[in-house]
């Protein structure tokens, strides 16, 4: 459990994680990590760089194999599924480089994630990012960042998931798509469940309803309720 | 209806203006070369494919050509008569030898990927030409070309109507090619190739794509092969020998990898530089080795792959449509 404010176990959790341990070769870089997420909830992971949480998202994910722990989502385990298992179970990963298949049409990119999914309806994407119905046949390659992380986010909202991983979405991005972003992740909440990796602590404070705090490979702080969410209480963990 | 006849011409017309070009090359052309021309294109098309597409580079093709060849020769030399068999029984050849190794070679990166390939074309290689001589005759070969019957519509045993089918059989190749480039799953391929996690972040096995574009390359390879041995009635070990391995990499690279003309550009270059200066000069093998190194400092991109945007930016400058479509020339 968190040292400071232990979230308790919840039967509803959607996805539960408990003492996670994760390394790369000799080098552990998570340590015990417990944390649970219930459905249509927003939790944030925030800590300074290298303190483990992209390494987290990429353990649930299916990317890394956990030295020890547990992951279950939906009481199915996810530990030594492949990770393409886990975004067919509804758990979709958007990383954090915006590296979006840059040969491929915008259209293209949206086909590849309704193929996987069978979700050909596109109205919730273009819905939450109408741009994306104006770029549909430009190559994803020439896309600004910010609509690269409009593609990536809509193209993980195909299949409806039951829960997004999504890793530094507004980095390197301008204020007005960030102010996008933050209604769209309130929105989505209304179906999915978010787990965001953010250093943004204005945009994780008005949104989230959990906060997680790392580091160095440990949760430090679980701020559980909205009250004990706000930039300073954050920033004390950093 | 109308509407229905100008997409499905838009879709097809850069195929038939292509394979349009090779039939009236016969006028002018002995028809040994175009047949030539025309086998290898198909003999390349797969290695093109797994290259420009799925980042695979394969010195293993002869393994496939010879799979097809030899599954051809052995029914034409031992059981049947008619080529349309052979050639079904040499595709099957083909699919189940890439079924049976796919599983195993699509795991590799691609650099073992491309040695273990070539290790597989060396143990076909002595296969024929040693372990299984009794069957193969060795380095003597398999002469078949008397036990092939005239077959009714279109007698492949002529070579006159055999370039006919070669023809047909090319244009269904390259339809079927540009359906897969057009298809979600060549999109797959492209991503595969690209950024293998980012694919399973979708949800997709990047073994499963892999390994059917592997069975699709390898067993049009094999459809090459047994073209070869139905045309010339003759299939020995040096099909398959290691020498030639390098063969329909360099095609693929000397029309322009993963574009969908490349291989039938590059075939035509390549077979005519061979026939045409293996006549002026010896060793013609140097003057490719030196044309491969041009074409790798002048950008890559091979005679297709250069010669495409310009004729793209002419049609449309026409107002023509721009179906020739290759993807992979219109990267960023």
């Amino acid at each position: 459990m968190p040292p400071h404010s232990p979230v308790p176990p919840h039967n509803e959790d959607l996805l539960t994680v408990r003492g996670l341990t994760v390394s790369y070769g000799e080098s552990r870089v998570l340590f015990d990590i417990d944390l649970s997420i219930s459905p249509r909830q927003i939790v944030a992971c925030v800590g300074r760089n290298g303190a483990g949480k992209t390494t987290l998202l990429k353990t649930i994910a299916g990317f890394l194999k956990p030295l020890s722990g547990s992951v279950t989502c939906d009481h199915a385990s996810l530990v030594g599924r492949m990770s393409y298992d886990i975004a067919r179970m509804g758990i979709k990963y958007v990383p954090q480089d915006k590296k979006v298949f840059s040969d491929l049409t915008v259209r293209e990119n949206l086909e590849l994630g309704s193929y996987a999914t069978k979700d050909y309806n596109w109205d919730r994407v273009t819905d939450y990012f109408p741009k994306l119905k104006q770029l549909m046949d430009r190559k994803a390659g020439y896309l600004s960042g910010g609509e690269r992380q409009m593609l990536m986010i809509g193209r993980a909202l195909l299949g409806s998931p039951k829960l997004l991983l999504i890793d530094e979405p507004t980095e390197g991005l301008a204020p007005s798509i960030v102010t996008h972003l933050k209604t769209v992740f309130g929105d989505l909440r209304k179906n999915t469940a978010l787990v965001i990796v953010e250093q943004n602590l204005p945009l994780v404070c008005a949104i989230s309803s959990k906060v997680y705090a790392l580091k160095e490979g440990r949760v430090v702080a679980a701020l559980a309720d909205r009250e004990s969410i706000s930039v300073d209480a954050c920033e004390r963990y950093l | 209806m109308g509407e229905a006849m100008v997409k499905a011409f838009r879709w097809w017309w850069g195929i038939l203006l292509a394979f349009l070009l090779v039939a009236l090359s016969r006028f002018v052309l002995p028809l040994a070369f175009i047949n030539e021309v025309i086998i290898f294109s198909i003999y390349t098309i797969g290695c093109s494919f797994l290259l420009g597409r799925v980042g695979f580079i394969s010195f293993g093709q002869p393994a496939y050509l010879a799979v097809g060849a030899y599954g051809t020769a052995f029914y034409l030399s031992y059981f049947g008569t008619n080529p349309y068999v052979g050639l079904l029984l040499g595709v099957l050849s083909g699919l189940a030898v890439s079924g049976l190794v796919g599983p195993l070679f699509v795991r590799l990166r691609s650099d073992y990927f491309a040695l273990v390939n070539l290790a597989l074309a060396v143990i076909i290689y002595y296969l024929m030409q040693k372990v299984l001589a009794d069957i193969t005759r060795g380095d003597n070969g398999l002469w078949f070309l008397t036990n092939i019957v005239a077959t009714p519509v279109l007698d492949i045993s002529s070579p006159n109507q055999f370039f006919i089918f070669a023809l047909l059989v090319a244009m269904a190749v390259w339809a079927f090619y540009k359906y897969l480039d057009d298809s979600i799953f060549g999109a797959c391929c492209l991503a595969t190739k690209v950024n293998e996690d980012k694919l399973m972040f979708l949800g997709y096995s990047n073994y499963s794509v892999r390994l059917t574009a592997f069975i699709i390359a390898n067993t049009t390879t094999a459809l090459a092969g047994a073209m070869y041995a139905v045309y010339l009635g003759f299939v020995s070990p040096e099909i398959t020998s290691p020498a030639r391995a390098a063969d329909p990499v360099v095609v693929t690279i000397l029309g322009g990898t993963g574009t969908l003309y490349g291989p039938l550009v590059g075939a035509i270059a390549y077979t005519g530089m061979k026939d045409v200066i293996s006549k002026l000069i010896g060793n013609w093998e140097l003057f490719i080795g030196f044309l491969l190194v041009f074409i790798m400092l002048a950008g890559e991109r091979g005679i297709w792959g250069t010669l495409q945007p310009r004729l793209q930016a002419l049609f449309s400058r026409n107002s023509a449509p721009a179906a020739m479509d290759d993807r992979a020339t219109k990267r960023p």
